[in-house]
């Protein structure tokens, strides 16, 4: 079958097709790139590195209800997601994808997540390749990712200058290619070559790399290693890098009552802070940054491949760029490599 | 410009001296043109200390961040001193946690680096993209630029942090031993987006602090960064009562702030380091700005300046304006 394109006096077009469904693209909020919910398609911005708030937050979002109760009245009002229905992500970055995939593993595993799992199912994923790599810190060629990466993905758009190569690569991306039909056109004959010599040359972009090979096996033996109290010496304990990190999950649940009736919500929760290990006795297991700090890391390159096979970080850098005072993960698992 | 030489030689000094157990400074970062703190414990450590325009954080911070975890039987604390490297903004945040006496003066010893400013490291990166390593030094009114072997002038101006075209205090206010000569005032406050902000209506007000409030993540980094933020049990973090629920939305997150910004009242000492670490680019020091002009003009005060100094809300004059009160 012929490639289709999406010449990009027609991206207009085709995002207010697609508002038809919930639609998220990247946008621009006082300069800060975000997600946010197109109605308008000139809010979007695809001109963008990548977006400072991973796409994690449309499929996991920051605060959800799970459900209502009221006094006196057994019943509980549960959340229905189907009820948002099919929701289209416009411009998710390769990286940003395949996270999803693997924060996948941990919600369909010792207990299925309906309220994830449902938002997964309803959500297309129309990915938009990195011709250029967004940042100087992006590492997704370490960790299994590449700019090009379709792993996860329903759509992958590659900027050819005056048009974008639409590649549909699963049923979903399918159906979303015939939505579009007249939006799309037919592709010039060169244009998979075209993108084909164009992901050369942004693998060969990312300037930061490190060979992660053996590191889950390694972590486990530097529990006390002197390496983790100069890593987190300057940690603030805040949570950016949790809170961008496109495959941290962790999560708190509250209840929160007003007069007589309430709601159980879910909220990120971040490792980084000193209350998440708590406990109501006053003991604290993970007492400093240090062990915190730890924690990041042995989560991400130990105990989740140890448990899914598959390292939980995609190398988007974003830990890197907005820690207030450099923490580096690649300085961290070099140090790792080197102890 | 403070001598790189000089610092180290003064900080193998400092580092060697019996009493001090920890030496606080900058050391240059992983990437692009970053300097990144620096926790110098023993005479070793003190050859990648650097000062530079790139050292932008306030590191009085880390006076009160510190962790201590219950010692073994037997073992007793270690009460040596803290030296603590401070530019001009910064120093004052060890003043203002004096006078609050947060800790003992002698608990500290003050490097005080007298400051020409430092730069606002995202619009270095938007002027030099994909630069994986370099450094900036400052020449007169010009900072200089040097990385893939070759050297680039940017009159200062363009790439200062915003805080430092307003500084009031480039030298130190507090200081055991002093880097570098004095240098004297050369910028000041106008006010001019407060005042354009004072004369916008309620709805136009609250329409911009709604949008602004709406991108938080609540990822409390300005909480943390803030020197004067150093509760040991913050308010935000108690579930019983809830002050601020964990929700993340347009209220809670109003409340968050809002609480913020009054705790900061004659208390914020405008180093801007909750601006400068937010993700999502919350103008926070147009709200810690209004409270201290506020509090400048009601009551002829800035904090951080002496350490005599009482804390503003808990002194009372007869003399006190009070025709604001409703």
């Amino acid at each position: 079958m012929a490639e289709k394109v999406l010449k990009k006096e027609k991206v207009g077009e085709a995002l207010k097709e697609l508002s038809k469904f919930r639609l998220f693209a990247p946008s621009k909020s006082n300069g800060t790139i975000l997600y946010k919910q197109i109605e308008d398609p000139s809010d979007a911005c695809l001109d963008f590195g990548n977006t400072t708030v991973p796409a994690k937050k449309i499929v996991f979002p920051q605060t959800e209800t799970l459900f209502r109760f009221m006094l006196g009245n057994p019943e509980l009002k549960e959340k229905n997601v189907e009820e948002e229905g099919t929701t289209v992500v416009f411009g998710i970055r390769p990286c940003d994808a395949r996270a999803m995939g693997i924060v996948d593993n941990l919600f369909s595993w010792d207990y299925q997540d309906p309220y994830y799992l449902k938002r997964r199912e309803l959500t297309t994923l129309v990915g938009l390749a990195c011709i250029q790599p967004p940042s100087i810190n992006c590492f997704c060629t370490s960790v299994g990712g590449e700019p090009f990466s379709e792993e996860n993905l329903d759509v992958l758009l590659v900027d050819l200058g005056e048009m974008y190569l639409f590649k549909a690569i699963t049923e979903k991306g399918e159906k979303l290619k015939t939505t579009l039909g007249s939006q799309l056109d037919e592709a010039p004959s060169d244009a998979v070559k075209k993108s084909g010599e164009l992901a050369d040359k942004a693998n060969v972009q990312i300037k930061r790399t490190i060979d992660t090979k053996g590191i889950p096996e390694k972590l486990p033996t530097l529990w006390e290693n002197e390496l983790w109290k100069r890593v987190s010496a300057a940690c603030l304990g805040c949570g950016i890098c949790t809170y961008l990190c496109p495959t941290c999950h962790c999560f708190d649940i509250q209840d929160e009552v007003e007069g007589a009736e309430g709601r159980r919500a879910r909220m990120w929760d971040s490792c980084m802070f000193r209350e998440y290990t708590l406990h109501a006795s006053g003991h604290n297991p993970r007492p400093t940054r240090r062990e915190r700090t730890r924690n990041r890391i042995n989560h991400k390159y130990s105990y989740f491949p140890s448990k899914f096979q598959v390292i939980a970080c995609v190398g988007c850098g974003r830990c890197i760029n907005l820690c207030p005072v450099n923490i580096d993960i690649l300085e961290i698992l070099g140090q790792v490599v080197d102890a | 410009m403070v001598d790189n030489a000089k610092l180290k030689d003064v900080a193998k000094e400092v580092i060697s001296r019996e009493d001090v157990r920890l030496l606080i400074g900058y050391r240059p970062g992983t990437y692009g043109f970053r300097a990144r703190p620096a926790f110098v414990e023993n005479s070793d450590q003190v050859d990648e200390l650097i000062f530079s325009p790139a050292c932008v954080s306030n590191l009085s911070s880390y006076l009160t961040l510190e962790e201590k975890t219950p010692l073994p039987r037997g073992v007793e604390p270690d009460l040596r001193k803290v030296a603590v490297m401070v530019k001009g903004c910064d120093s004052r945040a060890l003043v203002q946690q004096l006078v609050e006496k947060a800790y003992d003066r002698e608990h500290i010893l003050v490097l005080g680096i007298p400051c020409r400013g430092v730069v606002d490291m995202a619009k270095v990166e938007n002027r030099f993209p994909g630069v994986i390593s370099g450094e900036i030094a400052m020449e007169g009114d010009n900072l200089v630029f040097s990385f893939d072997g070759k050297e680039e002038t940017v009159p200062k101006e363009e790439l200062l942090a915003e805080k430092c075209k307003r500084c009031r205090y480039p030298t130190p206010l507090i200081s055991d031993l002093l880097l570098d000569d004095e240098v004297e005032r050369f910028a000041d406050d106008d006010y001019s987006d407060i005042t354009a902000m004072e004369g916008k209506s309620t709805e136009e007000k609250w329409a911009f602090w709604e949008e602004q409030f709406s991108r938080c993540i609540r990822c409390y980094s300005c909480r943390n960064v803030c020197p004067m933020c150093y509760c040991e049990d913050c308010v935000l973090d108690r579930l019983k009562p809830v002050w601020a629920r964990r929700s993340v939305d347009i209220s809670e997150n109003t409340v968050y702030h809002i609480s913020r910004a009054y705790h900061l009242a004659g208390r914020c000492i405008q180093c801007g380091e909750c601006e400068r670490v937010c993700p999502v680019d919350i103008p926070l020091m147009l709200l810690n700005r209004k409270f201290y002009r506020d509090v400048e003009e009601l009551y002829d005060y800035e904090p951080g300046i002496k350490v005599e100094e009482k804390p503003l809300l808990s002194t009372f004059s007869v003399d006190d304006k009070e025709d604001f009160i409703l």
